[in-house]
């Protein structure tokens, strides 16, 4: 008797299981394991330098299809445990991330969890980790109390039933010093801003490993919701004279040649000047949206919609810059 | 005379016999002839009602947006109708669209309406000594079909549309300007752009900073610029637009003005729900000056 009740449990989870597909039209099993496999992160860690992972997200915009893993994240192993750089889109891409990190290195603890910047890709994740060890810098955390909210509005729009149960959480720690011991391992921490108005970026001293955010993307178009172009510009110079060993983008491969740092400041300085020339010749902003983008920027992913997302985000200042001031008649 | 149960059948439709009764039952052989000449209104009005095109973006608001901001006259979908609008919003407080009927002839009047805005009408335009084309901004409170007609001279509405996704809030949110403490200071300041394109024609844009509240934020009135006016120098009218409330913050307007090969001074009129006047002129090169 016992048994056959304890076996009732998973055979009407079952059924009940099937019934919500039954109920959202999907009834077939195609249907059913396609969306059991839709709502699964598939996450790998690769090891881009020694006990260093990446795990690398596509280099795509938001969809519904890949659920928001479009971003890089990071773990170091370090002596006494675990450092996590951007904890992603979701509270499920944290809990897989949470995951993989004890698949790849069984019982160390995680000590340390950094956001680079407050995009909602880089902090979303947040909520599956011990909000006492998450860290960046005061403008980050500020950021994010004041945008969280409305990112995850949007995350929910685009991105659905992935984001269930996602809260934006804020870290705890204020980080103000140029480096920090954590477990054993020196970090050397530089506090930039450019892709966002705080942008932090990290150097594992010990490996050399220097982990960009997004003030570096590779293959993958920048994005420019929050920039300053102008700022950007100078902070990757700065990024340029930083010693590394290997960069880490927020979006695209690991690099160990510096193209990360060339191929968005090509970027960034054709959107500013391409951008600046249709707002001086009086095109609207649809017009700008349509024009060419060179050659050399095609094997970027998603460089047509980034570029039109540009265009609003630029549009206005430049604008501002731009056209001359009129001295009104009363 | 009916009685009360041959005037209900005889009427064929549920609605209009519930109606009927109702009214018959409370007061009499008055209401009666009064019935009698609502159910012929009823069925005249739907017998010279408009034979409206399927719409492409099946916008549940289709017939409503038509019936409202396009009245009278015929109602087809055309092609020359350009509408240039983002798939999706980047941001619903500015949401870029372009319109351009330069294709058709003898263009009276251009109006823009965004189907699911809690305001609809964005904007009329008429277009005098300038192309059927305007560039600007608007709210969007949620994903919602964009439909724009334009009346020609023959009494037709020909009509484009787009559709853009986008995050909710747009129209009732207040405005940016309300989170600086000296937005009145700048109230109507203005930057603008003219230029030539070509013996003919040249292109003007210009940015005035304004509100634009649309009455849907808690505790803000509506309050933004609702008539902006074109002349030449010669005094003839060069294009008149009314702007409604779903217009975006900071109106920025790009016009296509018809001018001579001479140098030409284009003077712009605008005015506010509050009555507050910004006027300005704007000169276009001469031809020989390219």
């Amino acid at each position: 008797m016992k048994i056959s009740r304890v076996s009732a449990v998973p055979h009407s989870r079952a059924r009940r299981k099937a019934l919500q597909w039954f109920a959202a039209g999907c009834g077939c099993a195609v249907c059913g394991s396609l969306h059991a496999r839709f709502l699964d992160f598939d996450l790998s860690a690769v090891e881009i330098a020694s006990k260093t992972w990446a795990v690398l997200g596509s280099n795509e915009y938001f969809t519904m299809e890949n659920g928001g893993n479009i971003v890089n994240v990071a773990f170091i192993e370090v002596p006494d445990g675990v450092v996590v750089i951007d904890s992603g889109p979701s509270k499920r891409f944290g809990d897989a991330l949470r995951l993989l990190i004890e698949k790849t290195l069984p019982g160390k603890p995680i000590l340390r969890v950094y956001n680079t910047h407050h995009h909602p890709d880089h902090f979303l994740g947040n909520q599956s980790f011990d909000a006492s060890i998450i860290a960046a810098p005061q403008k980050v955390i500020d950021n994010i109390a004041l945008e969280g909210n409305g990112f995850a509005d949007n995350m929910y729009r685009l991105l659905g039933d992935w984001m269930r149960g996602t809260l934006p959480v804020a870290p705890t720690l204020a980080l103000d010093a140029n480096t920090e011991d954590v477990g054993g391992r020196k970090f050397s921490l530089f506090y930039l801003s450019g892709h966002t108005s705080s942008d932090l970026v990290i150097r594992d001293d010990e490996t050399g490993v220097l982990f960009c955010g997004d003030l570096a993307f590779l293959y993958r178009a920048p994005t420019t919701p929050h920039a300053d172009i102008a700022t950007w510009r100078q902070t990757l110079v700065t990024l340029g004279n930083i010693d590394k060993s290997l960069l880490l983008p927020g979006h695209g491969p690991s690099d160990s040649k510096e193209q990360a740092i060339s191929q968005t400041a090509d970027y960034i300085d054709w959107l500013h000047g391409g951008i600046s020339d249709a707002v001086s010749q009086g095109l609207t902003m649809n017009e700008a949206m349509l024009l060419p983008i060179p050659a050399r920027f095609e094997g970027l992913g998603v460089v047509r919609t980034e570029y039109e997302r540009s265009v609003v985000h630029l549009y206005p200042a430049l604008e501002d810059e731009l056209f001359p001031l009129i001295e009104l008649r009363r | 005379m009916k009685t009360r149960h041959e005037l209900i059948t005889d009427s064929e439709f549920t609605g209009r016999r519930s109606l009927t009764s109702v009214i018959t039952r409370v007061s009499g052989r008055g209401a009666r002839l009064l019935t009698a000449g609502l159910i012929m209104l009823l069925y005249s009005t739907s017998l010279l009602a408009r034979e409206l095109p399927q719409d492409p973006l099946d916008s549940i608001m289709w017939q409503s947006m038509a019936d409202r901001f396009m009245p009278d006259g015929q109602v087809v979908f055309d092609e020359r109708v350009k509408v240039m609008a983002p798939l999706s919003a980047e941001n619903q407080f500015h949401v870029p669209v372009t319109v351009d009927a330069s294709q058709l002839d003898d263009v009276k009047k251009i109006v823009v309406v965004a189907d699911l805005n809690p305001i609809p009408l964005v904007m009329t335009m008429r277009p005098e000594k300038a192309l059927s084309y305007i560039g600007f901004r608007l709210k969007l409170q949620q994903t919602s079909p964009i439909h724009v007609g334009v009346l020609t001279g023959d009494g037709v509405w020909r009509v484009g549309y787009a559709i853009v996704d986008a995050a909710g809030g747009g129209c009732s949110a207040p405005a940016a300007a309300h989170g600086t403490s000296n937005w009145m200071k700048t109230l109507g300041q203005t930057r603008a752009l003219a230029s030539r394109v070509d013996a003919g024609n040249a292109r003007m844009t210009l940015r005035m900073k304004h509100p634009m509240d649309t009455g849907l934020a808690p505790g803000i009135p509506a309050f933004y610029l609702n008539e902006l006016l074109v002349r030449n120098g010669a005094g003839d009218t060069v294009a008149e637009i009314d702007l409604y409330e779903p217009v975006s913050e900071n109106p920025t307007l790009t016009l296509r003005p018809r001018v001579g090969s001479e140098a030409e001074t284009l003077i712009v009129s605008t005015r506010d729900t509050e009555g507050n006047e910004f006027d300005f002129p704007l000169t276009i090169p001469a031809s020989t000056d390219l």
